[in-house]
């Protein structure tokens, strides 16, 4: 019961959050509603019994991440008349209302019904040393060391490529 | 199979990995170099066969890497021979195209290895999150080497739609594998727990619950969460309705990668559908047919989808003047056609598929070729700019109109080859609205006429633009022989191409 109380609550405020980042016009609201979305996100992950992952997410995405984020947004110091104007016009009332429409209908009809409740939570309770340090571990280097590899590699080719994009002359 | 010895049949990405990181070590040290292009593309040819090796000594049958994450099956040697074709190409033409400069040309063949080797993921990627990291590589790459053209105005422009149209799609891709993970609470899709066994197992979990009619509420969110993960791939191979990058970054990129995307990541995007959708929702019986498990309809999703990519491709062709979008507009065109191979949802289906792959390789990688070395040599991309080709440059002007008589797929060339086998496929595997889409594909090459046609016009019966001949580099003229040659023979001889497809993906041959 308080579990569920408190998985709406977390639930709630991510969308709301998530959805500010996209609607606000100033960066700088933008960024502190991402900052936001991240903490209850990993409020998400607690739930989940996944610790390890929830305290990352809030030492990493909301910390560090955002700090750069925040830090490339006053680099950039954008006018008040470069960041546009909000319109609404027809075509956003009509996108907003279909996302709303499709997002709640998939969430009633299909994942109301067909989600194995408890699927996930049942995996943290009967798998022991789940969402410690060494259960994520060992899933990372272990299970999906793979994936790992592949991620570095990724991000290295995002630095070259951020290089290759951003630099005039090398 | 575990980690270590999963390493074995990993070798050619590993070598993959070091090339990458070895061609921008080399990028460095021929930096002073006066021949520096003859030796950076030399390296990048040597470690392109090195891979070549090292894939041609992979052991043949089946089996499980890294614990499920990846598959190794006869479908992924094939599909890495086409990637790997395709690469050649690139790497033989990009030097002399003008468009990479010399300077940059070292990034660009180390680029275009991680390229490759998210596509060799692509091509065995069988748990959702190596499909999801593979086509990120690819992405993420592809979004690079399409902005790589710096001073362009364009090429930036293509970049920055490429990076949006990416990031909607891939992140609608996401939402649709979580939907899967909700309800099977695994990533894999092989394997004693994965998707398919728990899909063909109808005591699972997800089958308990029931909605409308007693129909497994489960099959609602399934088919809600393949078509998002159709977002994905559908990206990749430009269809429908995530086809609008497609033109720009067609333009904007160097024709040499434009070559390579419209053929690479498309053959890639085509092998995660095949493996996704035969190894989740359909059975291999005895006999070699396949049967549905779970009653999931998609080869109806992918057959709709089919039915508009390529008629609007080809509708919005029609319109276009500049050679590039046109081709762009032909290349959505036929990853439609392709689509129908996969709506067959039979063996015959996708070995179609895998023998149009091959020859599209050649046909469309020879068409981009002859569209930079008339850019080089008159300034422009325009089909005015083909006028009277056949006066200043016979060879390039008669081996386009092959490769565009065999995108149109008319008979004897390559081109009609693969059509017809689609369309085999198709009626082969019968009932109303496969024949129904087999006659749309039909009508569709008959549009396509019209606008290859228009270029064959231009170069044939218009006025020359110029009467003095057109300077084609050497390598070009003999590339472009070497690429029209094979659809000539393969337009009449089609059998070995048919029968490797056909050991790739088991069933029995369409003819």
């Amino acid at each position: 019961m308080t579990e569920s109380v408190f998985f709406w609550i977390f639930a709630v405020l991510t969308v709301l959050l998530a959805a500010q980042v996209v609607l606000r016009r100033n960066p700088v609201h933008a960024a502190v509603s991402l900052v936001g979305a991240f903490f209850f996100l990993s409020g998400i992950y607690l739930l989940l019994a996944a610790q390890l992952i929830a305290i990352l997410q809030v030492m990493v995405y909301a910390g560090a991440v955002m700090v750069l984020f925040v830090f490339v947004i006053m680099l950039l110091n954008l006018k008040e008349e470069e960041m546009g104007h909000e319109r609404l016009t027809a075509w956003k009332i009509i996108g907003g209302a279909s996302i709303v429409v499709t997002t709640g209908l998939i969430a009633y009809l299909a994942l109301g019904n067909a989600y194995p409740t408890g699927l996930l939570r049942d995996m943290a309770r009967t798998q022991p040393g789940f969402g410690s340090v060494k259960g994520v571990g060992q899933a990372l280097y272990i299970a999906s060391v793979l994936p790992f590899e592949v991620t570095s590699l990724l991000l290295t080719i995002a630095v070259v490529g951020a290089v290759v994009v951003a630099k005039g002359k090398i | 199979m575990d980690n270590l010895a999963s390493l074995r049949f990993f070798l050619p990405e590993s070598i993959l990995t070091v090339a990458v990181l070895a061609m921008f070590v080399q990028d460095l040290l021929t930096r002073r170099s006066a021949r520096r292009v003859v030796y950076l593309t030399a390296g990048a040819l040597v470690w392109l066969a090195i891979v070549a090796f090292a894939t041609l000594q992979m052991p043949a049958g089946t089996a499980s890497l890294f614990g499920g994450l990846l598959q190794h099956d006869p479908l992924r040697m094939f599909f890495t021979w086409v990637f790997l074709g395709a690469t050649l190409l690139t790497i033989v033409i990009a030097p002399n195209s003008g468009q990479i400069s010399p300077n940059r040309l070292g990034e660009f063949f180390a680029l275009l290895f991680a390229l490759v080797l998210g596509m060799y993921l692509m091509a065995s990627a069988s748990d959702l999150l190596t499909i999801y990291l593979s086509i990120e590589t690819v992405s993420l790459v592809s979004y690079v080497l399409t902005g790589f053209r710096r001073g362009d105005r364009k090429s930036n422009e293509a970049a920055l739609k490429y990076v949006i149209y990416g990031g909607v799609a891939s992140g609608v891709m996401l939402y649709g594998m979580s939907l899967l993970y909700g309800l099977f609470a695994t990533t894999r899709i092989l394997g004693e727990a994965g998707i398919a066994a728990q899909l063909s197992d109808v005591t699972s979990r997800i089958f308990l619950a029931h909605a409308f009619g007693g129909q497994p509420a489960a099959q609602l969110a399934l088919i809600v969460a393949i078509v998002f993960v159709l977002a994905g791939v559908g990206y990749k191979i430009a269809s429908v309705p995530f086809h609008m990058w497609c033109p720009d970054v067609y333009e904007g990129a160097p024709t040499p990668f434009t070559a390579f995307l419209s053929v690479g990541p498309k053959a890639a995007g085509f092998a995660v559908a095949i493996r996704f959708f035969f190894a989740t929702f359909e059975r291999q019986l005895p006999d070699g047919a396949f049967a549905q498990v779970g009653d999931v309809p998609w080869p109806a999703i992918i057959g709709i989808i089919s039915a508009a990519t390529m008629t609007l491709g080809n509708l919005t062709a029609l319109v276009q003047t500049n050679l590039k979008r046109m081709l762009a507009y032909s290349s959505i065109a036929h990853a439609g056609y392709l689509l129908m191979g996969l709506a067959a949802a039979s063996a015959a289906g996708v070995q179609s598929i895998l023998v149009y792959l091959v020859i599209y390789l050649f046909m469309n990688v020879g068409a981009f070729l002859v569209v930079i070395a008339v850019a080089n040599a008159r300034g422009g991309e325009q089909i005015s700019d083909f006028r009277g080709l056949s006066v200043a440059a016979p060879v390039t002007a008669l081996t386009l109109a092959v490769f565009l008589f065999s995108l149109t797929g008319l008979p004897p060339l390559a081109g009609f080859t693969g059509k017809y086998l689609v369309f085999a496929a198709l009626v082969q595997r019968g009932g109303f609205w496969n024949v129904i889409l087999a006659v749309i594909g039909v009508l569709n090459s008959a549009i396509s006429l019209f606008y290859y046609a228009k270029i064959i016009k231009a170069m044939y019966l218009d006025e020359p633009l110029d009467r003095t001949p057109m300077r084609v580099p050497r390598l070009y003229t003999g590339l472009l022989v070497a690429l029209a040659v094979p659809l000539l023979v393969f337009g009449v001889y089609w059998g070995p191409l048919v029968r490797w497809a056909s050991t790739a993906f088991g069933g029995p041959t369409p003819i």
